[in-house]
């Protein structure tokens, strides 16, 4: 068994600990180094990839599901809008804001901000619809202090500007795109059931009879490589590869 | 009968506070008939002590700001803000006065296993009792009652506290509060024989108990350094402030003693607290740094001077006390023992025999 004993000091190293206890404290009274956010009046900067309320934008939409199908909370349900297409609905009492909604969005309709204080009079308005994510959310600012925390590798420097800051990202930070395209791995599985065809958003699959055998032909040049058609083929035969 | 009241009036002329200052307007206030020997009532010294400084008034005003100011300073030494949605361009101010109102209209529970008369008799009962030895509590020239034995009273109403306590604690009759009234109890014994043993050793050091004539003497903090540390620590532990919070431990047994109180009665607890630490820091002074004594006197004020420095002094030395709390951390119980009847005991009586070197070489 360890035993954890009392490290051996003599009577002058413990005064000196004394003396070191009593001088922080001392230096700390006089000049203080205070930490404490004072929310409403204050907010601390936080970064531009920041985890917070999800804003969505119907144009760059491609209507591929991944949003759905990705969320690991359950929380987004596809909606039918009355244009015939399928938008996304965010419940934020299921969300665990881990954005994999917004990383996966091949069309980069789904964007982050920086509001993390929405507040809501019920469970059932938790349920955010699609047109309420369009428009951001409306936010009472009181706050005239913007508080930095900038960790130094000696110690913590708190940087404290008056101004009011900014909590919307309008550039989403620059990310390395692999072009993706969808490609047929076993052809003679394939039974012609169409689905790819009509389930693609850019047309770039079609249909062909050769030698009496049906034959889907995928266009590279204008596959935007959105995984839609390898999610609802039945026989799961295409596969998504590097262009 | 108009010779006693010519006697009492003679008496009461002839010990008021000079003030230089104040005196032509006292002199047109004192031709009003009645107001002139309210006035000069108030203004009589032992009236003046009990009623102003170091009395009610200056008790009061201390309870009311003394805990901001406490909040405030332990705040900025740790990183925090304090006190300060009362008033924010006061920073919270009036904090206690907002503390006292809630305390004054909340309930005050009595829960059905509690002493009933007991339980709501010792608080009242205890403020009274830390009240007390402000008679014996000199200010610069200003004091109650002057007596040669004022230390040695003053010393035996302080001892008279933790009775109250353990008072508080038996009557509330739930197990936390037993816990935190033994604990009171351990501690008391372990501080209370160093600390008297302190004053002992500047009542043989200074040749007197009388405190007006301490005043004159070199500051006692320099003459023995190990009596005013000593002293200094068994008053942090009398108070059960931070390092010797063993009594209230609120992480261990909730508040101790004050567990079961709501109300008014938990808020005089609590200000009893502060009031054991004024008077404590108020004998310090009077002990040990010269009491009302000061490195400028200001003509205008006379008498004031005085009352001017026991103030200041008293104020820093409270300061220094609640300080404590922001450095260290809370001792176990048997450590506090350890320290009381170890350490503490074995520096009051090296100073003691300091003391008792000191009269005899011939030093003062």
């Amino acid at each position: 068994m360890k035993k954890v004993t009392v490290q051996d000091q003599s009577t002058l190293e413990k005064a000196k600990c004394h003396a070191a206890a009593i001088g922080v404290a001392m230096k700390e009274s006089i000049y203080p180094l205070t930490a404490t956010v004072q929310y409403p009046r204050q907010r601390k900067k936080m970064p531009d990839n920041f985890r917070g309320y999800i804003l969505f934008d119907p144009e760059k939409c491609i209507n591929c599901w991944e949003c759905a199908f990705i969320c690991p909370a359950n929380a987004i349900r596809m909606k039918e809008a009355p244009n015939k297409k399928y938008y996304p609905t965010v419940d934020y009492g299921k969300c665990i804001f881990c954005h994999f909604c917004i990383d996966s969005c091949s069309g980069g309709a789904l964007r982050t901000t920086k509001i993390h204080d929405v507040a809501y009079k019920d469970m059932d308005d938790m349920v955010t619809l699609t047109e309420e994510m369009i428009e951001p959310p409306e936010i009472i600012r009181e706050d005239k202090t913007l508080v930095e925390y900038q960790i130094d590798k000696k110690d913590l420097q708190i940087k404290k500007t008056r101004e009011v800051d900014y909590l919307f990202v309008d550039e989403v930070p620059p990310s390395v795109e692999i072009p993706m395209v969808s490609q047929c791995i076993d052809g003679a599985s394939c039974i012609g059931c169409h689905v790819c065809e009509q389930v693609c958003e850019s047309g770039a699959i079609s249909s062909a009879i050769a030698n009496g055998v049906m034959r889907m032909k995928i266009d590279t040049d204008t596959c935007t490589g959105c995984g839609l058609c390898v999610k609802e083929c039945s026989m799961q035969i295409l596969k998504l590869v590097r262009k | 009968m108009e010779q006693v009241i010519n006697e009492l009036l003679e008496t009461i002329m002839s010990n008021q506070l000079n003030v230089p200052v104040l005196q032509p307007i006292l002199d047109s206030v004192s031709q009003l008939p009645m107001v002139g020997l309210i006035v000069s009532f108030i203004l009589w010294k032992p009236v003046f002590a009990l009623l102003i400084c170091p009395g009610l008034s200056t008790v009061g005003i201390l309870l009311l700001f003394f805990p901001w100011i406490e909040r405030k300073l332990c705040a900025r030494i740790q990183w925090r803000v304090g006190p300060r949605e009362i008033v924010p361009w006061l920073g919270g101010l009036i904090q206690l006065i907002a503390d006292t109102l809630r305390f004054l209209f909340q309930e005050v529970i009595v829960h059905r296993d509690a002493h009933r008369p007991y339980f709501l008799q010792f608080p009242f009962l205890s403020f009274l009792a830390a009240l007390l030895p402000l008679l014996f509590l000199n200010a610069g020239n200003v004091m109650a009652i002057e007596t040669p034995y004022a230390i040695q009273a003053l010393l035996a109403l302080v001892c008279l506290f933790p009775f109250f306590i353990l008072g508080l604690g038996w009557a509330s009759n739930s197990r936390f509060a037993f816990i935190g009234t033994v604990r009171e109890a351990f501690m008391y014994f372990a501080y209370e024989v160093s600390f008297i043993i302190a004053v002992l050793a500047m009542i043989i050091l200074f040749g007197t108990s009388n405190p007006m004539l301490m005043a004159d003497k070199p500051w006692g903090i320099i003459l023995n350094p190990i009596a005013a540390f000593t002293f200094f620590v068994g008053a942090a532990m009398a108070t059960s402030r931070m390092p010797f919070e063993i009594p209230e431990a609120d992480q261990e047994v909730a508040a101790g003693p004050h567990v079961e109180y709501s109300g008014i009665a938990f808020g005089l607890i609590y200000v009893m607290c502060y009031e054991k630490a004024y008077i404590l820091a108020g004998l310090m002074t009077v002990l040990f740094l010269g009491g009302g004594s000061g490195p400028v006197i200001i003509a205008g004020l006379g008498e004031l001077n005085g009352v001017m420095w026991f103030l200041i002094k008293t104020v820093i030395v409270l300061t220094t006390l609640f300080v404590l709390r922001t450095i260290y951390p809370r001792y176990r119980l048997d450590q506090g023992l350890n320290i009381g009847w170890g350490v503490m005991i074995s520096l009051s009586l090296i100073a003691l025999a300091l003391s008792i070197v000191l009269v005899q070489g011939g030093v003062i």
